[in-house]
């Protein structure tokens, strides 16, 4: 920038310099005899053209073409001024698709490309074993884990994670927290420092240690106000004095995105043999080796630990190391690319549009063109000037588009609240930015390449009519955006059946008029107690209700699970140790199937009066019933013995209902009752968050709003500290589609902008060769052509180059939407209807646009025109 | 050879300097009447030639005022002009003389 004001000096002195000169030539003149008129012409005469000259000084200083460049510029900007239509049409368009695609990348960039905050992530990765019936994400079994940290080789370190629980802080006000359980080893191997402190040690990490634990730099800030002696005090967890160690940083990100407050040591007991909790596993590769050998290095400690499962077990055991990256972002990689690939394609198009109007455009600069050639200007002069006008009118575009993508992102938000990873993180950063400004310049020099190419000395030069190859150019890029557009419309076509497919999906349970709280209450309850003072509270409730208690709801999150085997059937063998994967089961009040409008298929739900008796009532889904009891009746059977050799009694079985998402058929599951004592099953609650975890549904002929109300006032009059979420069954249940609709939303949004321009392009070609022709189509309706014919020889034309994008089209959709069938649910990726409406739409929406303009052709008179000649 | 053609006005500027600073003006003027009419330098060649020698640090230039207090930009030789001012002088003798000899050779 300084620069440039000192040039502008610098153009002043030479100006001034020269000036100089003639003022004295000018008095030299004058002293020999001149009238002082007849001296200054003389002078400026002599010195020839002024401004020719102080452009040559100006041109040995720096950088002329710059200076060039600016005059470009100008030029440009007062082209623009005089043609405000076309210059607002091709800035619309070219900031709607870099609109478009800016607001995507933001979105993709934190997904795809942008490094995860640790030093050197790429070589993190996640190691574990996947059983598909257990868990979809690798984990790993302590002593397992415990003998491979020792013995393994390709990874610098390795660590663990434990999971997230909840926990109290258990002083004055009392809040509750996430608690995060990891091994001493797991800040290391990440790279992570804490902000403040240190980490804790190995000798901390162990089961009968005191307590200690990391703070997360929010919960510091909120907490302590960030204190920096907060360090080496004791706070009291979950009545627990637990020490400070230190405070996470501030950028601090677990693997998994989740929040926490607290990090505490997971205290693996490894002297216990045979330990069998769960972890997930992380290693950093040591330098050199990649993520293949560290499998096949790790493959023989894996095939020992196989051989200590049953061999029904085994076969569907496999061990998986796979970067950091891809554990996280699992199947949001597909749906990214196809995102981003998609609003690339659109702009693709945008810029074949704006192409195609600076054709026109220059079609009717013909004449200036000509003139400026046949002065002086070289090729390369008036294609800069053509490149410039496209970069300049991509800029301007950009900016516009910043503001449309800011919009989107707004918009995004709103859509998909919660179903997209990160999508609260992305926003108009620098990085964006360059990403818009690369756009604007790609797309700059791609539309203004053609016209570019296209400047009379170009043609003159080549010595043929420009016209006819124009024409083929404009129509060449015609026929690729039909075809781009098609593969957009296809695939949009192939996520909205796949939508349609999920949305059909029948949950196994009426979603109508029903209200869900769930809630942990916090350690110091007696539960059974509180649930008790729960239930009296939603008796009292107005209107009625049909109320339960569950520990978790469906359709999703995560339900209690037993291996199979474990249900034996009375006056059968046992079923061999390991087999049939995982049943998951819930923990429930007699009220649960109405509330859920689960129906049932056989027998009856449980009574209130079971829940005072010794019985064991249970409910079995019907997938498992069919399981248990292919070819005879479940109802009456006795399964499921306990270590005193008590029975369960199946009294009913309930319809399946979705528990693993709507792509997968139902898990099977059973139901056991929620007594007023303390049973067995009571009894053998499971570590963790035990039964502090509740779900209360009501369903109730009142508004959702105020049965919401009204469970709210209950819940904060049992313990206004206990956080709550309160939902209608139907919002629940519509959060499994969020994703697929934003997919299928935004590639649909995609394909309805393409298919907009790809028509407007048309509309403007066919429009121009009408005006072109205007004479011809005069002399043939003289000649007796009818409206119609000549309405049809522009439709025939536009028809044809349309079916060549779409043969064009249809061939690269089959190719392309091959890749999208990881997104799709029930639909055959070359689904024929996909196929077939995408082509028809797009040909019907050509013709039309097409025919606009056409039809304008057919009122031609031919007296005026021909008069004109 | 193409090169000590065009540095001939280069060297007939700096050979004008030697004598003094000058301005622009001055320095047409000086050629003319030092050649007594013979070479004639257009304005058109001689400030980009100028601005040229500036930029190469071969003259310096400053605002000055003259005899009969008017502005102008007067050039100085630096110590890197007189040096190429030398150079240039044998450069352009020599090739005077060669095209002298090419000529007397019938």
């Amino acid at each position: 920038m300084k620069n440039w004001f000192r040039r502008r000096d610098r153009s002043q002195e030479i100006h001034e310099e020269v000036e100089r000169h003639l003022a004295m030539r000018a008095e030299l003149n004058c002293a020999a005899g001149m009238s002082p008129d007849e001296a200054r012409t003389g002078a400026r005469r002599q010195f020839g053209n002024a401004a020719l000259i102080e452009e040559d000084v100006r041109g040995v200083r720096g950088f002329p073409w710059l200076e060039s460049l600016a005059q470009d510029a100008r030029y440009a900007l007062r082209g623009f001024a005089r043609s405000p239509v076309f210059t607002a049409t091709a800035i619309l368009t070219i900031a709607l698709g870099i609109g478009a695609s800016t607001a995507v990348f933001s979105l993709v960039d934190r997904i795809l490309f942008r490094p995860l905050p640790y030093p050197q992530a790429d070589r993190l990765v996640s190691i574990g074993i996947v059983a598909p019936s257990v868990d979809k994400s690798e984990f790993v079994f302590a002593d397992a884990y415990v003998q491979m940290r020792a013995r393994q080789t390709p990874f610098s370190q390795i660590t663990t994670f434990g999971f997230i629980n909840d926990c109290d802080l258990s002083e004055q006000n009392a809040v509750r927290l996430r608690c995060a359980m990891v091994e001493s080893t797991f800040l290391p191997t990440f790279g992570i420092q804490p902000a403040l402190g240190r980490n804790f040690t190995h000798a901390e990490d162990q089961p009968n240690a005191s307590k200690v634990a990391l703070l997360s730099y929010s919960f510091w800030k909120n907490r302590f106000g960030g204190d920096t002696g907060v360090v080496g005090r004791s706070i009291s967890v979950d009545g627990q004095p637990t020490n400070i160690v230190g405070v996470l940083p501030r950028d601090f990100e677990l693997f998994n995105l989740s929040p926490i407050d607290l990090l505490i040591p997971e205290a693996i007991n490894e002297a216990r043999p045979g330990n069998g909790r769960v972890f997930r596993a992380f290693g950093r590769l040591r330098p050199g080796v990649g993520v293949e050998q560290a499998r096949a290095a790790m493959e023989p400690l894996f095939e020992e630990q196989r051989r200590t499962v049953p061999p029904q077990f085994r076969k569907e055991l496999r061990l998986v190391i796979r970067p950091l990256r891809d554990r996280q972002i699992g199947d949001m990689r597909l749906a990214s690319w196809t995102l981003f690939a998609a609003v690339l394609v659109v702009l693709l198009i945008a810029s074949a549009n704006v192409a195609n109007l600076m054709l026109a455009r220059s079609a009717s600069r013909r004449r200036e063109w000509t003139i400026r050639a046949a002065i002086g200007a070289g090729r390369w002069r008036l294609a800069r000037q053509v490149l410039t006008e496209s970069v300049l009118l991509a800029s301007i575009g950009a900016v516009a588009g910043c503001g449309l993508a800011w919009l989107l992102l707004r918009f995004f938000a709103a859509a998909a609240p919660h179903g997209i990873m990160r999508l609260d993180q992305a926003s108009l950063d620098g990085r964006v930015l360059l990403f818009a400004i690369a756009l604007a310049l790609a797309s700059g020099v791609l539309f203004g390449l053609a016209p570019a190419l296209d400047t009379p000395a170009a043609s003159m030069a080549a010595g043929r009519t420009v016209v006819s190859s124009r024409g083929l150019l404009r129509h060449v890029l015609i026929a690729a955006q039909i075809a781009a557009s098609l593969i957009l419309l296809a695939g949009a076509g192939l996520l909205l059946r796949s939508l349609w497919n999920l949305e059909k999906v029948p949950l196994g349970m009426d979603t109508e008029r029903t209200v869900a709280a769930q809630f942990v209450i916090g350690r110091g309850y007696d539960e059974l107690a509180f649930f008790t003072r729960l239930e009296a509270r939603l008796q009292s409730l107005p209107g009625s209700p049909v109320y339960a208690i569950s520990d978790n709801i469906p359709p999703y999150g995560g339900f209690r699970g037993r291996p199979f085997f474990v249900l034996n059937v009375e006056g059968r063998p046992p079923f061999p140790e390991g087999t049939g994967g995982m049943v998951g089961w819930r923990y429930v009040t007699p009220g649960y199937f109405a509330a859920m409008g689960i129906p049932m298929v056989r027998g009856r739900a449980f009574t209130e009066e079971e829940r005072n008796a010794q019985e064991m009532p249970i409910v079995l889904s019907r997938e498992l019933a069919h399981r248990l009891f292919p070819e005879s009746d479940a109802l009456g059977r006795h399964i499921l013995s306990t270590d005193k050799g008590a029975w369960h009694t199946v009294v009913g079985v309930a319809g399946d209902v979705i528990n693993v998402g709507l792509e997968r058929r139902p898990e099977p599951e059973y139901y056991e009752l929620r007594k007023n004592f303390p049973d067995v099953t009571y009894a053998n609650r499971q570590p963790g968050v035990g039964w502090r975890g509740a779900s209360v549904i009501v369903r109730s002929p009142l508004s959702t709003e105020s049965m919401s109300r009204n469970l709210r006032g209950i819940l904060a009059e049992l313990d206004p500290a206990v956080p709550v979420t309160v939902q209608t069954l139907q919002e629940r249940a519509s959060t499994l589609t969020v994703t697929p609709r934003f997919d299928a939303l935004l590639l649909g949004g995609f394909a309805g902008v393409g298919l907009l321009l790809a028509a407007i392009g048309i509309y403007g070609v066919i429009a121009f060769l009408v005006g072109q022709r205007t004479r011809e189509v005069g002399v043939r309706i003289a000649l007796g052509a009818t409206p119609t014919a000549v309405t049809r020889m522009f439709l025939s034309h536009a028809a044809g180059w349309t079916l060549a994008g779409i043969v064009v089209g249809l061939a690269g959709s089959l190719a392309v939407t091959q890749l999208l069938a990881g997104m799709l649910f029930q639909v055959n990726a070359r689904d024929p209807w996909s196929l077939a409406v995408a082509p028809a739409l797009l040909l019907a929406v050509a013709l039309t646009a097409a025919w606009l303009p056409a039809r304008r052709a057919a009122r031609i008179d031919p007296v005026r025109t021909l008069r004109e000649e | 050879m193409a090169d000590s053609l065009q540095g001939t006005l280069d060297l007939l500027i700096l050979k004008t300097l030697q004598l003094g600073p000058n301005h622009g003006f001055g320095i047409t003027l000086h050629i003319q009447t030092a050649s007594q009419g013979l070479l004639n330098v257009e304005e058109g060649s001689l400030y980009p030639a100028l601005h040229r020698l500036e930029r190469d640090k071969l003259v310096k230039a400053e605002w000055k005022t003259t005899g009969n207090r008017r502005r102008a930009r007067v050039y100085t030789l630096t110590a890197a002009g007189r040096k190429r001012l030398g150079e240039a002088e044998e450069s352009w003798t020599s090739l005077a003389k060669g095209v002298g000899r090419l000529l007397r050779y019938v």
